[in-house]
């Protein structure tokens, strides 16, 4: 055994894939440590927060401030404010409007505001001017405007009698260590659709994702073990009909039967645990097969038949002489009924027939969710890019796992 | 030899492909306006009196009016003002002393296709096919409309009497002026005669002869895309309609498999008005720079005119006996959420429109006393509120198992709208988490629309305890038909009922104050009415709005044309996708951008 193992560990895939899958599992267990509450709890009031640094703005408003004079500070505000094509936008707007640029250098930034607040007027409809575009000026003018506002902004709040008495100041070289606000909520991967912590959600449903995937696997994997064993070993009438009920299964497209079954069992009833017997249920085959034929090569070795001279029972016979001849092929089915297990869950809720919604979070329904919201033309590339990333890092890591173990076990592949 | 014949089947194969595509791609750009999220599925039939035409383009009664494109209606309604403007018919219709008949003429410049004019006989005949017939004008206004009858060019519509000898309801009346469209005398006899009077094929004929009065007709139809074209002998050219004819020659619809299809296309330039919800709708500008724009510039972007609504299963005891557990769930939602959420904010909150029967425009806002009904209102997420009515209703977690009993069971509901709903989808999301807050247990269920219209419309059906429906968004019998859908008993018991009251809800008290309300005149009187039936639905909560929302998305691409409506411009055209009611206006102003 200590042997079997330090040969599988030699074995470089089977370690590589073998450290990310415990990475993942790691952070299953850590994260939630570090980072508690309801995955699915809707922080955020609006669709897809993007990824970064939230800094609340009234305890910032409220923490003390340092000065710092910063040289390029203006120019940074500005170029927010104003871009290069915002410039040449206003110049497109006086010539629309016939205002006389003779001279003007678009670089020269007061010059040119002083031309734009001289000439324009939101009530002025340029002939051949779309109302987008005049929806954009407006924009672009109280942008301007808040370029040439004070340099202070003044804190308000309503006083005795409702008028507004002055709290505080922010003059434009006011910072505020991000150390010391009340409140910083980091998002790594922003929020999705519901105003979800996105990696709180991934690491909740990878977790979920794994238990789907194991049950199912556990499921498909005793049910075509169990077959298999009887068929190859009892043979006969018994390996006729478990063969017939096998072939049958293996003709229909096991994923077509899947949404058939899940699509029939409705919404209601389908839980995490009941998709996952589900994909267990209809991915059985190959494991009962394989089995199978491993079990006719072995039921006439010598040990086998000496065992039944000695007249042990059906059971004990497969149990102690068969089973462990097996057991490293079992193993490595286990493995890729897993890795099918999470991609068959994803696949289905992708289609709208995962678990249902509101209980648990799985890799499948936050892609579902993703999908249903746009994300993928919208631009939110963090509500799907790490799921999918997340899914095909488990199955990587299973996959490789699987191919080590063949390398050791497999007489054929054997170096 | 054998090479020639292949050789001419692949020249009579690509012959046959130039030809198909010239056929479709004939369309000259400037010259056409296309929309998206209107018509899905190939057109059945262009007959205005039949049933089932899935013909959107030319033959729809929107909640913003009827859409007039091919069929013209009496009159056009403006939503965001509530008036009526004659169409087919002189601005001059008017009741009699008892409000029991209407009278009205019609234009004398108006004409069918076929050159002869449209007559006062022409919108007898409409109605009476219709009653004859059982269509959608028959079976919807004959409990209120008696007859019409045809006087030269002046039409009488008397209204049907009640016991008393009063009209049973004078706002239906109104709704048939700008929500029927007219069709021909002689061109229903037609029909009439070459399907032997049986309603049934009636209904079902195809009309392909159809004869019409609006500015556009039939051109190209299948199941890519349908096309009408500008008729240019449209007689609404005269001075005393338009002066002009409208200026796109093409109204093109392409067809699209699903919203984010027709989504690109408006971003890409293919389409120019767009009927769909696009959440985020600001970044298409913002972000993308892309030249659109919606009605107003800045949320909500549209005139919101309905509220989509969660409806209680009156059939499920639990929630039929217990007025404090249906309001303590609505009052545990978290609307804001649900408002940026699933309406990306194009809907104004509860707590800038508190509440009420009425929609957010200024002219039903005005209709009830906000002061009087302050107390009862919620703005939601008021968990603590929910769960102290809970308590004091005797609804407690008697097992400590973290969810409230009634009668010695788990309280446990499911809150349902059709799969695929994404915007409803989310917000019975939210309202499951409200559950969740208070010790409720809501699931969220979504079954195929299939499957979820046959339920909902079932008067006893127990599956659905909370699901989501719209009630109707705006006509001249609204805000009246929108709260006798919130609480109407006329709806209960109804078989495939599509028209109100789905969750059978009755009150002998709001019924009775629903019927004084058609036939009260007097502004205080009616304030006084609708503010007895506010409160009555904010303490019994029957249902609860979820958010507001328009009735007809209008986003356009000014890559080719522009002038289109905007809330700012000064010319009172409503967002109405350029088709429905006074909307039609806007075709009549379009430009073509220059350059």
């Amino acid at each position: 055994m200590k042997n079997t193992l330090r040969q599988v560990f030699h074995s470089s895939k089977f370690l590589v894939g073998f450290i990310i899958f415990v990475a993942i599992l790691l952070t299953m267990f850590i994260y939630p440590l570090i980072n508690p509450g309801n995955p699915l709890e809707m922080i955020g009031v609006g669709t897809f927060a993007r990824p970064g640094t939230y800094v609340s703005l009234y305890d910032a408003a409220k923490t003390p401030t340092e000065t710092l004079r910063l040289a390029d500070a203006d120019d940074k505000r500005l170029a927010k404010q104003l871009s290069d094509e915002d410039r040449v936008a206003m110049v497109e707007w006086f010539s629309a409007t016939g205002v006389d640029i003779e001279g003007l250098d678009i670089s020269d930034t007061d010059a040119l505001l002083e031309l734009w607040r001289a000439n324009y007027d939101p009530a002025v409809k340029p002939k051949g001017m779309t109302q987008a575009k005049r929806n954009y000026y407006k924009r672009l003018d109280a942008a301007i405007k808040e370029v040439g506002a004070a340099d202070t902004l003044i804190i308000a709040d309503t006083g005795e009698g409702g008028a507004l008495e002055k709290q505080g100041a922010i003059t434009k070289t006011d910072y505020v260590n991000v150390g010391q606000v009340a409140n910083v909520k980091i998002l790594p991967l922003g929020t999705d659709n519901f105003g979800r912590d996105v990696l709180k959600e991934l690491v909740s449903a990878a977790g979920t994702s794994i238990v789907i995937g194991l049950l199912a696997g556990l499921v498909a994997t005793l049910i075509g073990l169990s077959l298999g064993l009887l068929s190859g070993y009892v043979g006969g009438i018994c390996d006729d009909i478990i063969m017939f009920i096998t072939n049958i299964f293996t003709v229909i497209p096991g994923f077509v039967l899947l949404i058939l079954i899940s699509y029939s069992i409705g919404q209601e009833q389908r839980g995490a645990a009941v998709v996952a017997l589900v994909i267990g249920l209809t991915s059985w085959t190959w494991t009962c097969r394989s089995v199978r034929s491993q079990v006719i090569s072995l039921r006439n070795r010598d040990h086998v038949n000496l065992s039944k001279l000695s007249g042990h029972s059906l059971f004990r016979i497969i149990l102690t002489d068969i089973l462990p001849y097996i057991a490293s092929y079992v193993v490595m089915a286990f493995i890729l009924q897993v890795s099918s297990g999470i991609l068959a869950e994803a696949q289905l809720s992708l289609l709208g027939l995962g678990p249902k919604t509101t209980e648990v979070p799985t890799l499948g329904l936050m892609m579902n969710w993703a999908m249903l919201y746009s994300a993928h033309t919208n631009g939110s590339w963090w509500a799907y890019f790490p799921v999918i990333l997340t899914i095909t890092l488990i199955s990587f890591s299973l996959n490789l796992m699987n191919t080590g173990l063949d390398q050791v076990f497999n007489p054929t592949l054997r170096d | 030899m054998k090479k020639l014949l292949c050789l001419a089947i692949a020249l009579m194969l690509a012959l046959t492909a130039i030809g198909a595509l010239a056929e479709t791609t004939d369309l000259p750009r400037n010259e056409t306006l296309y929309f998206a999220g209107q018509q899905w599925g190939s057109v059945n039939s262009w007959n205005i009196i039949g049933t089932n035409q899935n013909n959107s383009m030319a033959i729809a009664g929107n909640a913003g009016g009827y859409r007039t494109l091919m069929f013209e209606t009496l009159y056009m309604y403006n939503f965001l003002n509530g008036e009526l403007i004659g169409l087919l018919a002189n601005d001059d219709y008017a009741w009699n002393e008892d409000m029991t008949q209407l009278t009205l003429t019609i234009k004398d410049a108006a004409k069918w296709s076929d050159g002869t004019p449209v007559t006062a006989a022409d919108v007898q005949r409409t109605f009476d096919i219709g009653v004859e017939i059982g269509n959608g004008t028959g079976t919807g206004l004959k409990g209120y409309i008696e007859s019409i009858e045809a006087d030269g060019n002046k039409v009488i519509i008397n209204a049907k009497l009640n016991d008393e000898g009063k009209p049973v309801n004078p706002l239906k009346i109104m709704d048939f002026l700008t929500g029927t469209p007219i069709a021909q005398a002689a061109w229903i006899d037609t029909v009439v005669e070459r399907n032997n009077g049986d309603a049934v094929s009636i209904l079902n004929d195809a009309g392909e002869d159809v004869v019409w009065s609006g500015p556009y007709t039939k051109y190209f139809a299948d199941d890519q895309k349908v096309v009408l074209i500008r008729d240019d002998n449209y007689w609404g050219q005269d001075e005393s309609m338009w002066g002009k004819l409208p200026v796109p020659k093409y109204i093109a619809h392409a067809i699209y498999a699903d919203n984010p299809a027709g989504e690109n296309a408006l971003k890409a330039g293919e389409v120019d008005v767009c009927q769909q919800f696009i959440g985020n709708v600001q970044n298409l500008w913002l972000e993308d720079g892309l030249p659109i724009s919606t009605f107003y510039e800045e949320a909500p972007y549209g005139v919101c005119l309905t509220m989509p609504t969660a409806w209680y299963n009156f059939n499920i005891p639990v929630l039929a006996e217990n007025p404090a557990l249906r309001k303590a769930i609505a009052m545990a939602v978290d609307y804001d959420t649900i408002i940026a959420n699933a309406m990306t904010n194009q809907s104004p909150s509860f707590s800038d429109v508190p509440r009420s029967l009425m929609n957010p425009t200024e002219g039903e806002q005005a209709l009830y006393d906000h002061e009087a009904v302050a107390d009862l209102q919620w703005a939601g997420m008021d968990i603590d509120g929910a769960n102290a009515l809970l308590d004091e209703a005797g609804l407690v977690d008697t097992d400590n198992d973290g969810w409230r009993e009634y009668n010695g069971e788990k309280i446990s509901l499911n809150a349902v709208c059709p799969n695929g709903w994404t915007d409803w989808q989310a917000s019975m999301e939210v309202v499951a988490a409200a559950g969740k807050n208070i010790g409720i247990e809501i699931t969220t269920l979504y079954p195929e629309w299939d499957i979820y219209q046959t339920v909902f419309t079932n008067p006893s059906q127990t599956d659905y305890a909370i699901f989501m429906w719209s009630p109707d968004a705006a006509a001249p019998s609204n805000p009246w038909q929108r709260v006798n859908q919130f609480m109407g008993g006329e709806f209960v018991g109804v078989e495939n009922n599509w028209s109100g009251n789905w969750g059978q809800y009755v009150n002998p008290e709001a019924d009775e104050l629903l019927k004084k309300i058609p036939l009260t005149t007097d502004a205080e009187e009616l304030k006084a009415l609708y503010t007895e039936l506010t409160k009555i639905y904010l303490t019994e909560v029957p249902s609860f709005s979820l958010m507001y929302r328009p009735s007809l998305f209008h986003a356009v691409n000014e890559s080719v044309w522009t002038n289109f409506p905007a809330g700012d411009d000064g010319r009172n055209i409503p967002p109405a996708d350029c088709t429905d009611g006074y909307g039609i206006r806007a075709l009549y102003e379009l430009e073509l951008v220059e350059g």
